[in-house]
């Protein structure tokens, strides 16, 4: 594993009214290093996640990524770092077809860049759901009349659409049946191969034990626990979660 | 149909390309039906008013129509992209009044046609940037904005006028804006068919509109997609205070005179018509055609009915029950004006 981080958060605390939701929380993730990230319901995995893709800016804390320190102050700074997340709560548009959504913030233009290119931006659409192995009616079809699990994988394919450095994935197979969680488990295998960070939220603890490195452990805020995937039984995973071992390695 | 059922398959499953075209079809008829239904209502309309008015369906009438209609043709399209972001714009209204009497002002002072033109337009952009700011930084609902808007600019109208009228004259140019024919039909008309035209372009086609639809969606959506949504609605509101004041020196021009009331309950037959057209308050679904036939419609209610020689109490009241027909039927049966979950 490659020496400097490509992203190290120190420190990071952020507040909602009286709510500490994390109270200085360190994180490293590595280069073609799949981490996950558990803990229990409202432990501050998502809000963690939402510091990295410039969703919430952190109240105190620093981030350095591929050594140089830097502060996100927005979603678009995020994306520039090729940080790529999907999102817990998918964050589509349902009344955009599914094109669109994949393409939102980066749509293909022509006509002297005034215009959408709408045929390229569809064929794209299709070749990168084809290419991943979804099958959605068609990519005209507005969000809102897809399946739960459709519109989870077209997220899932926006953020993994434009090669990150990063993938963020918050509770990608919430909604998946089981043939689909086996393609978002190789589809983290298969980019984590070309050098991908990936980052992974989950309450399936099987899965982790399949694609993970390491384990990272939230609890009220604060990370509990840190170790090699081969350091973890089932059993010693779940007593971190619950906050039975208040040993950090 | 191809198959809805949600599966991924881990290896490839290409598309069919004839299915893709047909569901393209299929999407836009089930997105159109109650486009097709309304402009179904307005032709019912238009053959009933032929029928019982021999002086509708003539030439003379539909020019003059066309020419009456135009202020709302042209702040109809920017009503409806502000209606899509799920904002609404109150202040239209009064900005038209403004325009309609600043220019006046502006051309009794002897100011040359072309600047009056030009910082009549800057004012209405003014009046919208501000609304747009304190909508999209300020975070202050775009109803109670504009509201605020609606009195203060009405009172600046009334300021420079003492409530009177004051009659305008300026350079041809300027005053065939209102009044002007090209080839027999009115230049505002042919003025308002391009403004519907450039906005129906960026509605469907341009990144602009699919933001602004996206916006009236799911705003949190648009915004993590790393769009800045603050200056998208800023734009759209300030535009919307831009193209009020540009219909008000239309109404001026038309009429020969401006006045600070000539604006008085136009945005309500503006929004009315955005509503009637099919365009969701809730944002999220806008189409430019639909607000079209939508002041087509009321406009055709107003002017076959006065022809028949019926009260304007009583065309209000029609125009008041059509409205609500309307947007009942858009509700239950389009699934339109429903607040999504
Ligand atoms: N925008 C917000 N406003 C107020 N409180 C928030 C906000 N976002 C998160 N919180 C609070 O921060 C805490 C952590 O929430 P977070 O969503 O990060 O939990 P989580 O670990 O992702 O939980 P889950 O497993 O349920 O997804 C919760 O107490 C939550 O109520
Ligand atoms: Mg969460």
């Amino acid at each position: 594993m490659n020496d400097i981080p490509r992203i190290a958060m120190k420190d990071i605390k952020i507040s909602f009214g009286s709510i500490q939701s994390l109270r200085g929380v360190n994180l490293e993730l590595y280069p073609g290093e799949v981490l996950g990230l558990v803990g229990d319901n409202g432990a501050g995995k998502s809000t963690l996640m939402k510091v990295l893709s410039g969703v919430h800016v952190p109240d105190s804390g620093s981030i350095v990524f591929e050594g140089n320190p830097i502060t996100i102050h927005n979603p678009l700074e995020a994306k520039k770092l090729q940080i790529e997340t999907v999102f817990q709560d998918l964050a589509l548009c349902d009344t955009l077809d599914v094109a669109s959504n994949l393409f939102l913030g980066r749509e293909p233009v022509h006509f002297f860049h005034r215009l959408i290119d709408k045929k390229k931006m569809h064929a794209l659409a299709k070749e990168e759901l084809d290419r991943l192995g979804v099958v959605i009616p068609s990519t005209y079809s507005a969000v809102e009349n897809l399946s739960g699990g459709q519109r989870q994988s077209v997220a899932i394919a926006r953020a993994v659409t434009y090669q990150p450095k990063v993938l963020i994935m918050d509770e990608p197979t919430a909604a998946l049946g089981v043939k689909e969680v086996r393609m978002v488990l190789n589809l983290i295998k298969k980019v984590k191969e070309t050098g991908v960070s990936v980052i992974l939220i989950t309450h399936r603890l099987q899965d982790l034990f399949e694609v993970c490195d390491r384990i990272t452990v939230l609890y009220e805020g604060k990370i509990i626990d840190n170790r090699l995937i081969k350091d973890f039984t089932m059993d010693s995973l779940i007593n971190s979660i619950t906050g039975e071992v208040k040993e950090a390695k | 149909m191809t198959q809805a059922d949600g599966t991924m398959k881990t290896e490839k499953k290409p598309f069919k390309p004839e299915r893709i075209t047909s569901a393209k079809t299929t999407q836009w008829l089930s997105n159109n039906k109650q486009l097709i239904g309304i402009f179904s209502v307005l032709i019912l309309l238009s053959v009933f008013f032929s029928f019982s008015t021999s002086s509708f369906f003539t030439t003379g009438n539909m020019l003059n129509l066309l020419q009456q209609l135009a202020p709302n043709l042209i702040v109809v399209v920017i009503m409806t992209l502000v209606i899509t972001t799920s904002g609404i714009d109150l202040s239209v209204g009064s900005i038209l009044s403004l325009a309609s009497a600043l220019i006046a002002v502006l051309l009794s002072a002897r100011w040359d046609s072309f600047f009056a033109f030009v910082f009549v337009l800057i004012v209405g952009a003014a009046v919208g940037l501000l609304n747009g700011y304190i909508i999209s930084y300020l975070r202050i609902p775009p109803f109670i904005v504009t509201l605020a808007s609606m009195i203060y600019v009405e009172g600046c109208a009334l300021l420079i006028t003492g409530g009177y009228s004051i009659s305008i004259s300026g350079s041809s140019w300027l005053m065939s804006l209102g009044g002007g024919e090209l080839f027999t039909i009115p230049v505002s008309a042919i003025i308002a068919i391009l403004i519907i035209i450039i906005g129906w372009i960026i509605l469907t086609q341009t990144r602009f509109g699919t933001y602004i639809i996206g916006i009236g969606a799911n705003e949190e959506s648009v915004r993590r997609a790393g769009v800045n949504i603050k200056k998208i609605k800023l734009f759209t509101y300030m535009f919307s205070g831009m193209i009020a004041a540009f219909a008000g020196i239309i109404i001026a021009t038309r009429l020969g005179s401006g006045s600070s009331n000539v604006g008085t309950g136009f945005e309500m037959d503006v929004i009315a018509a955005v509503v009637l057209g099919g365009t969701s308050l809730f944002g999220g679904i806008g189409t430019m055609l639909g607000s079209v036939i939508g002041v087509f419609l009321i406009g055709i209610i107003n002017n076959g009915l006065t022809l028949m020689n019926v009260s304007p109490y009583i065309i209000q009241i029609i125009q008041g029950a059509v409205l609500l027909f309307a947007v009942i039927v858009n509700t239950y049966f389009f699934g339109r004006n429903k607040k999504r979950n």
